[in-house]
């Protein structure tokens, strides 16, 4: 694995919203500050690699895996797929190929699926609208691979149903065989498990382990419970605000963290127990600042336990601390 | 395995519509409207087997201005003719003209609203200001601008797509001035929908623009659009009537706006005449009231938490 060849590569990318101002700030002229939601973010991954993404609400990475899957566009930055430039890639038939090979998950698969249509039309809909398949039988067959793929058994069970009709695990396997459907390399799968239910969790988890195992397929799975990525990841990165602080093995980031967000995140973490120097780090106060009002310096000084002089002054660069293990620290300069 | 499919997709569509149904018939008002509607939709269809062929000044088979009695149920008006016989056939032009325009007020209102609504920003400020154009203009004034030009381009014989030219302007006028009051609603609803995670998915699916907007959005939009255009028919009818009042209508195809014309001009409310103003004037009364009814009690089944005030 660690040899696979990149799938997806991102290079400084930057993710900025227009800010809105208030009344006040329009009277004087001030500009108003924009939303840094996604502020320069360096991370590969790896063919058949899962690489999950950690970090808590407002760290943009949802955002990141929005502009990933090119719902939103990236405004700086660049955005490498199998080696090809797509940064600027837009337009509904110049993504037609990007999309037959990059899906999505969604974290509440009832608002992602259409109530009015059936399961069999949501999973069809992937291969009608990409016109991969164009004869009726060939496309009842790709549904029902996807349909048992995903762990909908028997597929002809659920082709006529409604999303209402279905558990909320069963309507996430929809959302799964959907994404399926078209045999993508990547999956961007938003907080897959976070609604549902924890005995549902690990049957979700399974799947697109399994998946990863039969069809090499990469995932990024952007989650902010570090022990499911953990347990689902080969590695892992932590966001802070817009940028990944730190990248590591599964193992690494769990029981050996460098980084004190890092730290305090595990931390957080009642089940997972790992051995590690910093183990008396108080727990983190506060709130993630708004991404409209980034700190100078190191970003997460204004909360970090350890800060010093130098981290209100410069950020922090990456820095190597083992074998596919970086952090973003003054301390283990 | 298909054909299981598809009965059972069918039969979860006849219960859908079962219980619909239900909950629809469950309000009295939707009865009540219903019935009236289907009385005047069968007068529309056949007032030839019912009265006869319209009568005119030669044809005309009674006295001059008589109260109603066996011979002449609704009386006569001031040249003879059978008042019923008028109201029937003029049923039909009523109700060609409220029907077709509100079709064209639909199509354009959900085209544009839906458009507007979806894609946003520079598209939405124009159409919306060209939809505010054409909110505040009002009908009888662009009615009075178009239908000498018309007239005039075209003649006063002939048809335009089987409508007489006079017709076809106020059907023209009646759906260019009511669509925009459509479009609003479409384009707010649209607003929240396309918000919606489903419409996400769909484009990271690959499901271009046009399809998100008739397979996922308009499918959506059914009900509200439904409720509205009860009342937008209804409103329809009362713009026919005013604008056939006012002399624009067809003499030769008379609406119950041009009977209420007539009357006026033969001076029956001051003559006691009153079933001559009275049986066109209740027509109007009725049927648009049955569309209200019809399109309060849709409004309700579709969603009862929120009462549209028409």
């Amino acid at each position: 694995m660690p040899d696979a060849p990149d799938i997806l590569r991102l290079e400084n990318l930057q993710v900025h919203f227009p800010g809105r101002g208030g009344v006040l700030d329009h009277i004087l002229g001030r500009p108003s500050a924009a939303v840094r939601a996604v502020d320069g973010v360096d991370l590969a991954v790896r063919r058949g690699e899962i690489v999950a993404i950690v970090g808590e609400s407002g760290s943009g990475k949802s955002t990141l895996g929005r502009v990933i899957t090119k719902l939103i566009q990236p405004t700086g930055g660049r955005l490498l797929f199998d080696g090809d430039d797509v940064t600027s890639m837009k337009g509904f038939s110049a993504l037609r190929p990007y999309r037959h090979r990059v899906q999505m998950i969604f974290q509440d698969a009832y608002q992602a699926l259409n109530p009015r249509h059936t399961v069999f039309d949501i999973v069809a809909e992937p291969l009608r609208s990409l016109r991969l398949v164009t004869d009726h039988t060939q496309l009842t067959q790709r549904v029902r691979q996807s349909h048992a793929a995903a762990g909908l058994n028997p597929p002809e069970e659920f082709f006529a149903r409604f999303p209402h009709e279905l558990s909320g695990g069963q309507r996430q396997r929809v959302v799964i065989a959907g994404a399926l459907a078209v045999a993508p390399d990547l999956i961007v799968a938003d907080e897959p498990v976070s609604m549902l239910d924890v005995s549902i969790r690990a049957q979700i988890l399974q799947v697109l382990m399994d998946l990863r195992q039969q069809r090499n397929m990469a995932l990024l799975f952007i989650t902010h419970d570090l022990p499911v990525a953990w347990l689902i990841a080969d590695r892992i990165a932590v966001m802070y605000l817009g940028r990944v602080v730190e990248t590591g093995t599964a193992d690494d980031i769990t029981f050996r963290p460098r980084h004190p967000y890092t730290v305090a995140l595990r931390n957080a973490t009642p089940h997972v127990r790992g051995h590690s120097d910093r183990e008396k780090l108080p727990a983190l106060k506060g709130e993630i600042p708004s991404a409209a009002r980034i700190p100078n310096g190191c970003r997460f000084h204004p909360r970090c336990p350890l800060a010093f002089a130098r981290c209100r002054e410069d950020a922090p660069p990456t820095i190597e601390v083992g074998p596919e293990h970086t952090t973003a620290c003054w301390l283990m300069k | 395995m298909t054909k299981l499919t598809a009965e059972s997709r069918r039969h979860l569509r006849t219960q859908a519509i079962k219980s619909f149904l239900r909950r629809f018939l469950g309000h009295n008002g939707a009865w009540l409207g219903l019935l009236a509607l289907a009385f005047f939709l069968v007068l529309a269809a056949m007032p030839g087997a019912l009265v006869g062929p319209l009568q005119t000044a030669i044809t005309a088979t009674g006295d001059f201005l008589i109260p109603p009695s066996t011979q002449h149920l609704l009386g006569t008006d001031e040249i003879g003719r059978d008042v019923l016989n008028l109201i029937v056939h003029g049923a039909r032009t009523s109700l060609t003209i409220a029907l077709v325009s509100t079709v064209i007020s639909l199509i354009v209102g959900i085209t544009v609203g839906m458009t507007s609504g979806y894609y946003g920003g520079r598209i939405d400020a124009w159409l919306m200001r060209t939809t505010d154009f054409f909110f505040v203009i009002p009908s009888f004034v662009l009615a009075l601008v178009i239908t000498p030009v018309v007239l005039e381009v075209i003649g006063r014989g002939g048809d335009i797509l089987g409508f007489r030219p006079s017709l076809f302007v106020i059907i023209l006028v009646i759906g260019s001035t009511s669509w925009a009051f459509v479009a609003r609603i479409v384009r707010s609803q649209t607003l929240s929908l396309r918000e919606r995670q489903f419409v996400e998915r769909a484009r990271v699916v690959g499901t271009n623009d046009l399809n998100i907007m008739v397979h996922h959005l308009l499918p959506l939009l059914v009900p509200q659009v439904a409720a509205n255009g009860a009342l937008v028919v209804a409103n329809a009818i009362y713009t026919e009537t005013a604008l056939s009042f006012l002399g624009l209508g067809d003499p030769l195809q008379p609406s119950w706006g041009t009977l209420l014309s007539l009357a006026e001009r033969a001076g029956a409310a001051s003559s006691g005449a009153w079933w001559y103003f009275g049986a066109p004037g209740l027509c109007v009364l009725i049927v648009s009231l049955g569309f209200v009814l019809v399109g309060n009690a849709l409004d309700d089944t579709f969603n009862p938490r929120r009462r549209a005030i028409p």
